[in-house]
């Protein structure tokens, strides 16, 4: 009999201490996860602003400034966004497309995951992990033109692209994990605004040379 | 057993009628200008020698611009501009910024500013300061040096 309560003590604490575990791993998750940003850092110039500007900018030699708008609209509709809002006076245009956000790679890595997880049914315990991953993404660019000189013979079209990505839901043992969990990011990918840019030179010289 | 479950009954029925029978109510002074009010009004107020009106919400929109903000929305006829940006590498949060330009006389420019963080209104003189100085130079300082 003693053997008895023995065992069933060790069965009961063994879930325990994999609770506590968790429990320590969420609250590691969350603490790197809220990692709080003073608002001071958003206010002022960094040494990358440079560089993101030069990234996200060009100069394009025409008085133009109707046409140049037009044709970065056309541009983003060959790109497959749709506009959502546009202002002529200030040059300014929002565009937004959404697209699937799965890839390979993090379905390869779920999948060798669960594989490695349902490993834990040998201890009579369900240890499944089903990761969430990418699914959906909404892509937008914000682009303003505008003149820099005084007599408005040069202009300046500055274009920012970012995406919102939502995840899909997933398991970690008995636990759901609902999908809808969101993030978004700047999109820093130099070749993404040289493709633009070059599209839109493009429909620059052929619109110019139209009228 | 039975002690504390009765006793954790009745504790939450005075809690709940306790509730009820204090409804929030608001301050009758909740609308009413503070003194906290006008402080921040006037961190976030600035007065520019711009006369033309596309031109100062172009030289916000190049700040915004520069400061990483996306621009969200803007209107010409209002001088109203409005920008949000992530709190990297939170990207939870978010950072908004409504500015809008109104002509003082016929050559000055009032650009007032207001920005939430984290749902939050900013009220650290330091960070509008930022802001105007940033404004500052995008309105006043020539910009060609552009990436080509």
């Amino acid at each position: 009999m003693p053997t008895t309560t023995r065992s069933s003590e060790l069965r009961a604490s063994r879930p325990l201490r994999s609770s506590r575990l968790a429990a320590g791993a969420v609250g590691l998750a969350l603490s790197i996860g809220c990692a709080h940003t003073p608002a001071e850092a958003f206010f002022q110039l960094t040494p990358e602003s440079a560089q993101h500007r030069a990234a996200e900018t060009r100069q394009f030699e025409t008085s133009e400034r109707n046409e140049l708008l037009s044709a970065s609209a056309a541009v983003l509709q060959d790109l497959g966004f749709q506009v959502v809002e546009s202002v002529r006076e200030l040059g300014f245009l929002r565009a937004v497309k959404e697209r699937t956000a799965r890839e390979y790679t993090p379905e390869i890595w779920r999948g060798l995951l669960l594989a490695i997880s349902s490993l834990g049914f040998i201890s009579g315990q369900n240890t499944l992990i089903w990761m969430p991953v990418d699914l959906q993404q909404q892509i937008d660019a914000s682009l303003v033109s505008r003149p820099i000189d005084a007599e408005g013979a040069r202009h300046e079209v500055r274009i920012l692209f970012y995406r919102v990505v939502w995840k899909s839901d997933g398991y970690a043992g008995n636990t759901y994990i609902p999908p809808g969990q969101q993030r978004m990011e700047s999109i820093r990918d130099p070749r993404i605004y040289q493709l633009f840019f070059a599209k839109l030179s493009k429909a620059v010289f052929l619109e110019a040379h139209k009228i | 057993m039975r002690t504390p479950l009765r006793s954790a009954v009745w504790l939450a029925t005075a809690v709940a009628l306790a509730a009820c029978a204090t409804p929030p109510v608001p301050p009758p002074n909740l609308l009413a200008p503070t003194e906290e009010q006008a402080a921040l009004r006037a961190m976030q107020t600035r007065t520019f020698d711009v006369s033309d009106r596309t031109q100062a919400m172009r030289g916000v929109i190049a700040a915004l611009q520069d400061l990483g903000f996306i621009i969200e929305r803007a209107n010409e006829q209002l001088g109203l501009v409005t920008a949000a940006r992530f709190a990297e590498p939170n990207y939870n949060d978010m950072v908004g910024v409504t500015v809008i330009a109104r002509p003082q006389g016929a050559d000055k420019m009032e650009i007032r500013v207001n920005a939430i963080y984290d749902n939050k209104p900013i009220t650290d003189a330091n960070i509008y300061q930022n802001f105007f100085a940033t404004l500052e130079r995008s309105l006043f300082v020539g910009r060609t040096e552009a990436a080509q």
